[in-house]
């Protein structure tokens, strides 16, 4: 099964085939750690990766690779490894490649944990970042260095949902011979197929939008298989012989999926960030409504936006695809069916009037995550950003009287009749 | 092969296509048919009807106690529910022990006579009394023994030797004993029923339950049964049952050494009025426990000095014991039957089987047999 379907069938078929003892429909859960081998030379091949197979559930699982074959699929990747939360996918997706006195030249809009890995915990093994404004093409060549590794950035930024021009960033990449990765988890391969467009490797948080129910934590890598990591040595974890696998070199090995192949081998086997098998059947479960899901989560932002626009008590509303937005060229471009359904406001009346529509809304829940079926909102000064200074939020793009908001699958007229009675809380700031 | 190699690997295979040790959560509802003339060829069309999962519990019960094949069920009373129905039609008589869970004799007087069915509730630990209550339309007996929560016991043999003369089908629930203690089928009895959410899981992580037949003929209208009336158990289910069944006999055994001292150390305590567990010398019908089980279980009751209200007493302070119902997990459980588990049996009726208001009932777990001692012994300062 290949890019010959369609998304959708994708999103349901691919990477299974159907259980061959029984012709079970559904993916089996393999909640199971070890696989018996039929005999010692069957065993010794497995191993050396000399034929594809399970040895033990930290590096690989049946229910798990159907899970990462069919995100591979739906990104147009070459391969695909799932991890235990998106957090870690990025962790193994940088140490794959990066090593002690290495760079990064990273977006500064991004999700906090992986502005928190690459500010602080990456330095303590060597790893330095330089961040640079998403939209800021001149500062990513800026900033690269002759140590530069790697180009990091979420397609729709957080919290300003600015967008980055992949085309442009991913040729400033190619010139530098560098790979160019990208956290998706905001656009999901529906709304946006990041490898089409000059970027090597996606990342998400299979936790949000993609499994989509707020069930399950995971993530995933997927390998573009679009890099030629043999055309300099700046790569040598994947281009050079690798002891723990006697000497094998993956890149030659593997090719179009060496570096997923270097990520298996080594942060599977020896950090063992692994899903489990009920996580990735419960997120395969969500998978297979993606495209329905995305297509309500966009049309009920469509109409959110129309209605915190036209309404007397909010102060601005940021997203991408309202025209005012400074990257609303870039959002048509690369996000046509929708810029994702995270929408920023701002509410009259400030920080008071913020915590009081929260705090008074029903339907809405008040929690951090995003992407999930229910609609989900938060107001970052009291809550994520409350132990920063007044400078630092403003420079992280936060307000006093931003509300950050998710939108769900509910009615929609339902989620303005919730806002509705979180604004008539708040009017007594508004007035003020 | 011995009891303890059977429970690990009896019904389960190394899944062909992974190798992977443990049999796969099959959670899917259907099967893909390679062509209509093959259709069933590999056994399943529909998880209602089968699930390979669900199968492999039921395979490795079926061989613990020595029968041709087992249904899971939903929960232990859908299984009770099971062989009801499968046996007995309106018109028709069964004989039911008088001490059973409160649920079965819910489940006579309340719901299956509404059918038109008739339940006469008869001592099933004198065997004659039994053969009196058999009339021309009694086609069932239904044993539980040890019963819950009396612990009157049964003699499985004698009875299945009455039912054997008048052409009756006899079903023991072997919920207490399990057939790590308690070999039902062998001492005589047609069919075995089972709650599996006690002993056989054993981690108070699934609810579920399960009928072995001794023959195919039974087996085959049990299942038709269940696959008419739909209370299956889940593969979800089916699964963290497999693996709790595994230590099965290693948790009966330590359980009942548990119980045991937890008894001897009752029975010398001052403030204890009595106590019953059938492994203590002082249990009426030691001597039958002795005989057709190989162990004594690990449920036992006793009544505090004071009766009721300060059995109550004690159930509110004691520390450790969890006041809860369910019974046969590796925590240990403190209940009070009159209110929880017998609530639905009349009083006049509880009084005539000996479930007295002072009833404690206990069921051992798996903890320090020290620390469930000191527990009791402290809850006991302060009554």
């Amino acid at each position: 099964m290949s890019r010959f379907y369609g998304f959708d069938t994708l999103s349901l078929h691919a990477g299974q085939t159907v259980d061959s003892e029984f012709g079970a429909r559904a993916t089996p859960i393999y909640q199971t750690t070890s696989y018996v081998f039929p005999d010692t030379d069957f065993a010794a091949a497995t191993f050396n990766l000399e034929r594809g197979g399970h040895v033990y559930s930290r590096i690989t699982n049946p229910t798990v690779s159907v899970l990462e074959q069919r995100i591979a699929a739906l990104e147009g990747g070459s391969a695909a490894v799932c991890t235990a939360s998106g957090m870690a996918a990025t962790f193994v997706a940088i140490t794959a490649i990066l090593q002690q006195g290495d760079h990064i030249v990273a977006s500064t809009q991004m999700y906090g944990g992986n502005i928190s890995l690459m500010k602080n915990t990456l330095p303590r093994f060597g790893i330095t970042t330089t961040f640079v404004e998403p939209t800021d093409l001149q500062g990513f060549s800026a900033a690269m260095q002759d140590n530069t590794r790697l180009i990091y950035g979420e397609l729709i930024g957080n919290p300003g949902l600015d967008i980055l021009d992949l085309e442009a960033i991913g040729s400033i990449a190619a010139d530098h011979q560098v790979p160019f990765m990208v956290d998706a988890t905001f656009n999901t391969p529906y709304l946006c197929k990041c490898l089409d467009y000059g970027v090597n490797m996606t990342i998400h948080s299979v936790t949000k939008w993609m499994g989509g129910h707020g069930m399950a934590i995971g993530g995933v890598v997927v390998d573009g298989g679009n890099f030629d990591w043999g055309a300099t040595d700046k790569y040598p974890t994947i281009t050079t012989p690798y002891a723990p696998f006697s000497g094998m070199n993956i890149w030659e090995e593997f090719g179009p999926s060496a570096f997923a192949t270097r990520i298996r081998c080594e942060a599977m086997r020896d950090f063992g960030a692994t899903m489990a098998p009920m996580n990735a059947f419960l997120l395969l479960q969500g998978l297979e409504t993606l495209s329905l899901r995305m297509d309500k989560h966009m049309s009920n932002t469509r109409e959110l936006l129309k209605f915190l626009e036209n309404h007397q008590q909010v102060a601005w509303v940021n997203h991408p695809d309202l025209a005012s937005h400074s990257s609303h060229g870039m959002a048509k471009k690369y996000l046509p069916k929708g810029a994702g359904s995270i929408i920023s406001f701002g509410v009259k009346g400030g920080r008071d009037a913020g915590k009081t529509f929260i705090e008074n809304v029903e339907l809405a829940s008040h929690l951090a995550n995003v992407g999930d079926a229910k609609t989900l909102i938060i107001h970052p000064a009291t809550t994520t950003h409350s132990r920063i200074d007044a400078e630092a939020l403003k420079a992280a793009g936060i307000t006093q009287d931003m509300i950050r908001l998710s939108v769900g699958l509910e009615d929609v007229a339902d989620i303005k009749a919730d806002f509705e009675i979180g604004f008539r809380a708040a009017q007594k700031f508004a007035d003020a | 092969m011995g009891f303890s190699t059977r429970q690990i690997h009896a019904g389960v295979t190394p899944d062909p296509t992974t190798g992977s040790i443990l049999t796969p959560i099959y959670q899917t509802t259907t099967y893909v048919q390679n062509s209509i003339d093959e259709y069933l060829q590999k056994g399943y069309s529909y998880s209602r009807s089968g699930n390979p999962t669900v199968k492999a519990l039921e395979m490795k019960l079926a061989d613990l106690e020595g029968g041709v094949a087992c249904v899971a069920f939903g929960t232990g009373m859908a299984a009770v529910q099971g062989v009801m129905l499968a046996f007995l039609n309106a018109g028709d008589h069964a004989i039911i022990s008088d001490v059973a869970y409160g649920g079965t004799y819910r489940l006579c007087t309340k719901v299956l006579s509404r059918f038109g069915i008739e339940f006469t509730f008869a001592d099933t630990s004198k065997p004659e009394q039994v053969t009196a209550e058999i009339r021309k339309n009694t086609v069932l007996i239904l044993t539980e023994t040890p019963a819950n929560p009396t612990m009157k016991t049964s003699d499985v043999a004698a009875i299945s030797a009455i039912a054997k003369d008048h052409g009756l089908v006899h079903a023991v629930d072997n919920t207490f004993l399990t057939p790590y203690f308690q070999q039902v089928l062998e001492l005589g009895a047609d069919i075995s029923i089972h709650s599996t959410t006690k002993y056989i899981d054993g981690h108070n992580a699934t609810v579920g339950g399960a009928v072995i037949s001794k023959s195919q003929e039974h087996h085959d209208k049990v299942a038709f049964i269940q696959n008419s009336t739909g209370s299956i158990m889940s593969p979800q289910v089916a699964w963290l049952t497999l693996q709790g069944c595994k230590t099965l006999s290693v948790r009966m055994d330590q359980q009942s050494a548990n119980a045991m001292a937890i008894a001897e150390f009752l029975e010398s305590h001052p403030k204890v009025e009595q106590v019953c567990y059938p492994g203590l010398k002082s249990f009426a019908q030691h001597e039958l426990a002795s005989t057709q089980a190989s162990g004594y279980g690990a449920m036992l009751w006793f009544e505090v000095k004071g009766g009721l209200a300060a059995g109550k007493r004690l159930m509110d302070k004691v520390d450790l014991w969890s006041l809860a119902e369910n019974l046969g997990s590796v925590e240990s459980l403190i209940t009070h039957p009159v209110t929880m588990t017998h609530a639905d049996v009349e009083q006049a009726e509880r009084q005539r089987v000996g479930i007295i208001d002072g009833l404690v009932r206990l069921s051992v777990g798996l903890e320090d047999v020290e620390d469930l001692i000191d527990a009791l012994s402290q809850a006991l300062e302060l009554v």
